[in-house]
């Protein structure tokens, strides 16, 4: 045998190699040569890039000018009170001139604005002081609930409803009428509102004293839940209702609708009839009466249902 | 005009010649295979190599992401007030950003690279596990976006696809599982 027999042999195991080490991998558009491939290289992995700490907001100076306003209330003793509140006009000019949110799911900041936190501290220590005897704990929530109650009723769309006389510049006009939710000073300083913005206002105010309250919203109206375990006073003449919320139970609570009337004909004493906590039968509205409300907390917290990152099995060989 | 074809030369056949050259014919298609069968089961080691390296690196950088929800979810949100939220809120964009990043490099990183074909249902499952990341991610994104807006529903709405897009990652990782063993025990797995 000679070597030019061997050389096509050798010429076709060659041809061979060409084909499956070049030809083939260009075809494909894998790498090309001998060389298993490697990994493909790849940049650093991301960081974790920590939040920008927003900046303090300041608060509102103690001078300058001031709206006073002096509100008389029954308390649930029977007593008359006068309370005066005073707000700056730099903070109820503020909140005038800030857009209102249109997702009432959001309206639960409006009762827990910071900058409104002082004032509010401020009257509900003095609405409702602090108390050493928890039997006194009830007499001192009540009256909180009177006080918001006995503020005026004044619908959004009317104009005598605002200090300045005109629907304020954010009012929006929704189907049906106007919807113009107030932060807790400037129905203060109003010195009325509808119901939403007594129910911001109470929230509030329970907020500050460190009650755990929601927002109640039907469709035609809003009041306020307050979370209480096993509420059933011997006195009630009605079956007190309440939502659960993240299991969690929420009485029902009005914050309009306090009804006054004089223990006489022309004797300046009066006499309230409360919506007490849970009665949800004795007032005009069907929806309260039949209805399921939409409960908004007052804090919504961003807390996803799921965020397990589940860990696996490397493949066998792997680093 | 003259037609005919050339003679062509007489091959003269030698027995023993013929058989020397068709085994070394077969010698040299036998060391060829044998050679690339080798080649190839280094090649599949080595991607396998490179693949498990490429998982162990994301499923690090994941455990990473991991502890920056579990703190984030371990706040107590009690009572705090609104600037707190807030802030908060900010740190939770930061998670889902960081997350984001990671799970997108890490899908790149694991999809670029050639994997056995046994190992490719892995690779597969893996890869869409880490799509699912960053659409969650990128959904939570979203939700916080809503949140500052003051969106409160859009939010909800943005977290509970968040949700099934995390339902759609723990599906992918545990088909990944299934297919891993599979190529590692050299079965075939039926279509989940």
């Amino acid at each position: 045998m000679d070597w030019k027999d061997v050389i096509p042999v050798l010429a076709g195991g060659l041809v061979i190699l060409v084909v499956a080490l070049v030809v083939k991998p260009a075809l494909l558009g894998e790498p090309i040569g001998s060389v298993s491939p490697g990994p493909v290289p790849t940049p650093a992995p991301p960081a974790y890039v920590p939040p920008t700490p927003a900046p303090t907001a300041t608060p509102f100076p103690e001078e300058g000018e001031v709206y006073t306003r002096t509100f008389r209330w029954t308390a649930i003793d029977g007593g008359v009170h006068t309370t005066q509140v005073r707000v700056p006009e730099a903070l109820f000019l503020e909140h005038r001139a800030t857009p209102r949110f249109a997702d009432a799911l959001a309206w639960g900041r409006y009762a827990l604005a910071d900058a409104d936190r002082p004032f509010l501290a401020d009257l509900a220590g003095r609405i409702a002081p602090p108390t050493a005897n928890p039997e006194e704990e009830y007499y001192r929530l009540m009256n909180l609930v009177f006080f918001v109650q006995q503020i005026p009723y004044a619908p959004d769309n009317s104009t005598a409803s605002y200090t300045e006389g005109v629907l304020p510049r954010h009012a929006r006009h929704v189907k049906g009428g106007v919807e113009y939710p107030r932060y807790p000073v400037e129905t203060l300083v109003d010195g009325k509102g509808d119901c939403e913005d007594a129910a911001i206002l109470m929230a509030g105010l329970l907020d500050v004293l460190d009650y755990d309250a929601v927002l109640l919203r039907y469709p035609d109206h809003m009041a306020i839940g307050i979370r209480m375990e096993g509420f059933n006073p011997y006195y009630a003449k009605y079956t007190p209702r309440y939502f659960v919320h993240e299991g969690k139970h929420y009485y029902y609570l009005e914050g309009t609708g306090f009804v006054a009337e004089n223990v006489t004909p022309g004797s300046p004493a009066l006499r309230g009839k409360p919506f007490p906590i849970g009665d949800t039968q004795d007032g005009p509205l069907q929806s309260v009466r039949s209805r399921t409300p939409e409960i908004i907390p007052l804090r919504y917290i961003i807390e996803p249902a799921g965020y397990h990152i589940r860990p696996v099995r490397l493949p066998a060989g792997g680093v | 005009m003259d037609l005919t074809l050339p003679g062509l030369p007489k091959i003269a056949i030698d027995r023993r010649r013929a058989l020397v050259a068709a085994g070394v014919a077969a010698a040299v298609i036998a060391l060829a295979f044998i050679g690339w069968m080798l080649f190839l089961g280094y090649t599949d080691e080595r991607q396998v190599a490179v693949f498990g390296a490429r998982v162990a690196a994301s499923e690090a950088d994941l455990f990473l992401v991991s502890e920056k929800i579990s703190a984030y979810m371990r706040a107590s949100p009690d009572h705090l007030p609104l600037g707190e939220i807030d802030g908060r809120t900010r740190e939770f964009v930061a998670v889902a950003e960081y997350g984001k990043g990671v799970s997108a490099y890490h899908r790149q990183a694991v999809a670029a690279d050639a994997v056995p074909i046994a190992y490719a249902g892995a690779q597969s499952a893996y890869v869409r596990g880490l799509d699912s990341l960053v659409r969650a991610f990128s959904l939570w994104s979203s939700a916080a976006g809503a949140y500052d807006a003051k969106a409160y529903s859009a939010a909800k709405e943005n977290l509970a696809r968040a949700d099934e897009a995390w339902g759609e990652y723990a599906a992918a990782m545990a088909d990944y599982e299934r297919e891993l063993r599979a190529a590692e025990e050299g079965e075939t797995v039926p279509p989940a």
